[in-house]
């Protein structure tokens, strides 16, 4: 694949702005390796984060060229889809692309401090060669147009990932078996994705997207399409973390380094929960009765399920990054929720909530890290009164508790206000109170962390120093971003409904798509 | 008070300001009466002046001649007289609301600059 | 547009900017600068709707410059500007802060026209200022505190109701003269009239002023309520209903000023009965009538500020702000007590002083109108100001019986805030044109003729024999420690204990039933615990096999839902 790639830019170089897409993997692609055949830990870090940086500033161009609901395609190696692959851009996945590419270049700052107290100084080279895999995988998850590229980019993400939550255990080795309890579930959910996938060939004979998408429209919905989407969607669930499938996850993120949990966090469950949208709706038509059934039956009872049991655990929670997660799996269920609603303004609020949430966790996982630094653990007995000695680690905390409960003048209030109108203009008032019922629940939980971490005097044997500012700066960057948000809606309300009523399209944006590609191609 | 003008011995009135000095005659029961007669006499002039100027008003009873100074007087009369009947009904002790009120607190004096002149 | 932006942004920016640098005289200084490029900036704006932001399908006007919230934006970066100097002094952020996010949520105020940016501004300002109060950091401080946020954030809300429901009725947020009848516009009424002080919901008022700190009294006098006049002068201009209960807010707080020992506190229901004559001309409505509250909200703001000033200082230097304690104080701090008297004569309208050419305004349009009533109320209500606050304040706080204290002058910064502060009020008596020139419409008004000069005269000096006749003949009523009962007895004093003998009752028969309830209830926690807790069912960890069935059993509905269909 990826000599494919570097194949393509040596020999129709046209402009820059055409190669944007394949530079959006190609940068953290050919990054990876460089560090380790560089083999220097000092620059590794660096590397990175310039890595990430251009990242960002590619993501944020194709955002700005789409934003306004066209497309971008382009053609890997010159082959044409439907037989070759092809990356799509669209307001929606740009939009993801801007969240996963600018969550890494903020937390990076962060990693710098974290990764040095939590990982021994050998496998830092290592650890961020695989963070930027883990970045290509999701990045590739996201644009590609490719159903079997999406695989591809998936277990390249999936297993750096498993290896980056490995390197917990310098810390704690029960990182170990909850990496490996992650690989044995991952690896089960990607052979199901695997399987849809396979099914859909058998049905369509294509795995350009587009062209599956054009082909179930003629042919309409048969058995083997239907068991395509069962399968595709419990796989994916599974990396999304639905509720029951989310078992791996709380042990993930808690084991897991600091700076991992936080990437993680914000981004990986988003880019899964984004195939989710994408298959569903330009893939698969969300006429079928079939599809309308699943997420009715089934996702929107898991999403409620989700939003409630899930908050109860948090309540209960003595660990705050495993209050955290579990905290996450519930804000998950918002996203799923708004999905299942399947109207514009539902799949609008899924979006904008998979970004605000994003940030929102960012924030408190960062908290949590910087907490961790200090304290040396993130148990809630260790880490009481610890706003008081770090006060701008508290804050912004609070700020992104405040963004987590939906606070009016905080992003997270944009996103339950959206997802409330969503099930209103469906006549669901029942989903809309509950929405609200479980926002309180998040109310309990970010009321436990404020209390410990104000109301208590900080335990003995504590460093009560405030985190360095590399960490304060991100966390402060993120915690304005909440705040940012909450007011300027344009881009993200702006970007999420372009995306929305872009998935909505179906396959008529689909065609435009192959049909606009041709022409642009050559 | 602790520190009534009797107790604090170091109270010395040449060493106050210029212009609280120049005012220490108004502290004297014989210039005080002087001060009240002068405004018996402005209150006069001022009533009188009603006389020998065009009114120029747009109400019936402003045209009474000096309207406003029996106006002022009684109703500010009546105000006082009404003020102190309501004392009764209205007065409480100081602790009322206490502790949830300011006014039975001392304010805190890291907040202030208590300077005594004499000291 | 790019050099427009919302004149707040300076204040909070100079906020953020404030906890950057150290404390001391750096910070005051930026204390200063912001409210001067503020109103630089303001007088310089062209007329317009300047600054439109787009949130969630709504158009929100953040700068709607004319010259009615010129005026009032202009007087309110004064007032900043001048309270700020008065507290050079204070070296705590918390107020520090709280002082400039207050002032620029009450300017963004000004200047939002439509409702939702006003709701935002106008919840800024309860929750800004209710930290000059805390900050004073006493137990009594922290409930009246927390009473004054909780009634200010009530008006927020009832506004933010009121919004909703008036969007609904109409389908615009714009904030421009309603017409009062329907329920969105009843409920924007009460929440401009909480701010304002409407008679029985202003307790919060002379509760919470008196409890801010010296310095946090002489903000929280400039904004909240004149805020609240400058919403209802643009939002319900000639409601005949405001008239009324202007008049009544004038009459009322005279007589609990006349009896009230706590010389801040004397102030605040003066302050209240000022804003009854501002109410009055908003509800009459005319052009006459509106300059006349737009002139009078300028001078209020300066000999108001003037006022607290003064007793802050004394407050300042004694530890005490009470009649009872205080007298015999022009000995030692002669110029504050100067300020002290031009504040008086001007909040008494004397001639030459600010409150003569701005509340003769309002007189003369409510006897033009025909409200002859309310004409006598107001008139009878200017002589009561005079006696409380022009003639008790500086008596009992510099004259009357030698307390002994003989605290040293105010400090100089303190002294130079107050004599700009009386310079601004002499200024605006004497030459008045500038001020009229800015009033919102055209004026052809002349205070000065001879007429108006003698009978106010005639009225003042008659008050102030009334003063001196019933202090000689010992009917005044003595400066006493005590607390006087307002309305607010019903919810701190009253309701509370009524809701305890109930509460007593009702737990006699609660308790027969309360060991089963409470059993049951700890039984669901218990339950929720066991099966969400960390050992608990959903919360297990290490749940590989569980996972492998519950992604079995998943795959099988979707199937099964799939295949039915």
């Amino acid at each position: 694949m990826a000599s494919e790639t570097t194949h393509d830019v040596a020999h129709t170089a046209m402009t820059l702005i055409d190669q944007l897409p394949v530079l959006q993997i190609l940068i953290p692609l050919v990054a990876a390796p460089l560090l380790v055949l560089l083999g220097t830990k000092r620059l590794s870090w660096a590397i990175t984060f310039i890595a990430s940086v251009l990242a960002f500033a590619v993501s944020i161009a194709l955002l700005w060229l789409v934003k306004d609901g066209g497309f971008i395609s382009y053609e890997l190696g010159g082959w044409a889809p439907p037989l070759g692959i092809e990356y799509r851009v669209d307001a929606a996945n740009a939009f993801v692309l801007l969240l996963i590419s600018g969550i890494s270049t903020v937390i990076l700052p962060f990693a710098y401090t974290s990764v040095r107290a939590e990982i021994a100084e050998r496998h830092h080279t290592l650890f961020y060669s695989c963070y930027l895999l883990c970045l290509t995988g999701l990045l590739g998850v996201v644009i590609t147009g490719d159903a079997f590229n999406v695989f591809v980019f998936l277990e390249i993400s999936s297993l750096s990932t498993y290896a980056l939550i490995a390197t917990g255990a310098g810390k704690n080795k029960r990182a170990l078996t909850a990496a490996y309890d992650y690989l044995v579930m991952g690896t089960i959910g990607a052979t199901f994705f695997v399987i849809g996938l396979g099914f859909l060939y058998m049905a369509t004979g294509t795995l350009n997207m587009a062209d599956i998408a054009e082909r179930i429209a003629d042919q309409g919905a048969n058995r083997t399409i239907q068991a395509a989407f069962a399968f595709i969607i419990v796989g994916m669930g599974l990396k999304a973390a639905i509720y029951p499938l989310h078992l791996w996850l709380p042990n993930a993120y808690t084991y897991a380094p600091s700076a991992v949990t936080v990437f993680l966090a914000a981004t990986a469950t988003k880019a899964a929960i984004y195939v989710i949208l994408r298959f569903s709706f330009s893939v698969f038509q969300p006429e079928f009765m079939f599809e309308t059934l699943t997420f009715e039956y089934l996702v929107l009872p898991l999403a409620l399920l989700a939003m409630f049991a899930a908050s109860f655990i948090a309540i209960f929670q003595t660990d705050l990054k495993r209050l955290l997660a579990y905290s996450s799996l519930a804000q998950i269920g918002y996203m799923l929720l708004g999905i299942a609603l399947m109207n514009e303004t539902g799949i609008t609020a899924a979006i904008v909530h998979l970004f605000n949430h994003g940030i929102t966790k960012a924030v408190l996982f960062m908290g949590v890290g910087a907490i961790v630094l200090r304290t040396g653990s993130s148990f809630l007995y260790r880490i009481q009164g610890m706003g008081r000695v770090m006060p701008v680690t508290a804050a912004a905390m609070v700020v992104g508790g405040l963004s987590l409960i939906g606070v009016p003048g905080t992003a997270g209030f944009i996103s339950k206000w959206v997802l409330v109108q969503g099930a209103l203009e469906k006549g669901w008032w029942p989903i809309a109170v509950l929405i609200v019922l479980s926002s309180l629940l998040a109310v309990i939980y970010v009321w436990r962390m404020v209390e410990i971490l104000y109301l208590s005097s900080p335990v003995v044997g504590a460093d009560k120093r405030e985190a360095p500012l590399t960490m304060t700066i991100p966390m402060v960057i993120m915690a304005g971003a909440c705040v940012y948000f909450g007011f300027a809606t344009d881009i993200t309300i702006g970007a999420s409904t372009t995306a929305a009523q872009g998935l909505l399209g179906g396959t008529t944006g689909m065609i435009e798509v192959i049909e606009t590609a041709t022409q642009a191609g050559h | 008070m602790s520190n009534s003008p009797k107790t604090n011995p170091n109270d010395d009135p040449s060493t106050y300001p210029l212009l609280g000095r120049m005012m220490l005659w108004t502290d004297k029961k014989k210039n005080v009466d002087w001060i009240v007669r002068g405004l018996y006499a402005i209150c006069t002039a001022l009533f009188l002046a009603d006389f020998v100027y065009y009114k120029k008003v747009y109400l019936g009873m402003e045209k009474i001649p000096g309207f406003y100074a029996m106006y002022g007087f009684f109703m500010c009369a009546a105000l006082v007289i009404c003020a102190r009947g309501m004392r009764v009904f209205l007065k409480r002790d100081e602790e009322f609301y206490a502790p949830h009120d300011v006014e039975s607190e001392e304010f805190p004096d890291d907040q202030l600059e208590k300077v005594d002149y004499n000291a | 547009m790019p050099d427009v932006f919302p004149i707040s942004l300076i204040f909070f920016f100079g906020a953020a900017l404030l906890l950057l640098l150290p404390k001391g005289h750096l910070r005051a200084a930026l204390l200063l600068i912001v409210p001067i490029l503020a109103g630089t900036m303001l007088w310089n704006l062209p007329a317009g709707n300047l600054w439109t932001a787009t949130i969630m399908g709504f158009d929100l006007e953040f700068m709607r410059v004319d010259k009615l919230s010129r005026l009032f934006g202009l007087i309110f970066c004064v007032a900043a500007f001048l309270g700020n100097l008065y507290a050079w002094h204070v070296r705590d952020t918390i107020q520090q802060v709280a002082a400039l996010l207050y002032a620029g949520s009450a300017i963004g105020a000004v200047f939002a026209g439509d409702l939702i940016s006003l709701f935002f501004y106008w919840e800024g300002t309860a929750i800004a200022s209710v930290f000059l109060i805390w900050a004073r950091r006493t137990e009594g401080a922290y409930h009246t505190g927390m009473r004054y946020l909780i009634v200010q954030i009530a008006s927020g809300v009832i506004l933010l109701a009121g919004a909703a429901v008036f969007y609904g009725e109409t389908g615009s947020i714009t904030f421009e003269k309603m017409t009062l009848g329907s329920l969105g516009t009843w409920l924007i009424f009460i929440a401009f009239g909480i701010k304002c002080a409407f008679p029985l919901m202003h307790n919060w008022l002379q509760d919470s002023y008196p409890a801010a700190t010296v310095t946090g009294t002489v903000v929280l006098s400039a904004f909240t309520t004149k805020l609240a006049v400058y919403a209802l002068a643009r939002g319900f201009p000639g409601t005949e209903i405001l008239i009324y209960i202007g008049a009544i807010m004038t009459l009322f707080p005279i007589f609990y000023a006349v009896i009230e020992n706590d010389l801040r506190r004397v102030l605040a229901y003066s302050l209240n009965n000022q804003l009854g004559f501002m109410v009055v001309g908003v509800g009459i409505g005319t052009e006459l009538a509106l300059n006349g509250t737009a002139a009078h909200a300028f001078a209020h703001i300066l000999y108001k500020a003037l006022l607290f000033m003064s007793v802050g200082a004394v407050l300042f230097r004694t530890g005490t702000a009470k009649g009872s304690e205080l007298g015999g104080l022009y000995k030692t701090m002669p110029l504050t007590m100067i300020f002290c008297v031009i504040g008086a004569a001007s909040i008494s309208a004397f001639p030459l002083f600010s409150g003569f050419i701005s509340k003769s305004l309002i007189l003369s349009a409510a006897s033009h109108d025909g409200y002859y009533v309310v004409w006598a109320i107001l008139l009878f209500a200017s002589a009561g100001v005079f006696h409380h606050s022009g003639i008790k304040i500086p008596y009992f706080a510099f004259f009357a019986h030698d307390s002994g204290l003989r605290p040293k002058e105010a400090p100089t910064h303190m002294l130079l805030a107050m004599g700009l502060t009386a310079f601004l009020c002499i200024a605006v008596g004497v030459y008045p044109i500038p001020l009229y020139e800015m009033l919102p419409f055209e004026i052809d008004y002349v205070p000065y003729t001879t007429t108006h000069v003698i009978t106010q005269l005639q009225l003042l000096f008659f008050s102030a024999l009334a003063f001196a006749v019933l202090m000689r003949t010992g009917i005044y009523p003595p400066e006493l420690k005590s607390v006087n009962l307002d309305s607010d007895v019903v919810y701190r004093w009253f309701l509370p204990r009524l809701i305890a003998k109930i509460a007593t009752g009702v737990a006699r028969v609660w308790n027969a039933k309360t060991s089963f309830w409470i059993t049951r209830y700890n039984n669901v926690v218990r339950g929720l615990y066991h099966t969400h807790g960390p050992e608990g069912r959903m919360a297990r960890a290490w749940p590989t096999g569980s996972m492998v069935i519950w992604l079995a059993v998943l795959l099988g509905i979707s199937l099964l839902i799939n295949f039915v269909s």
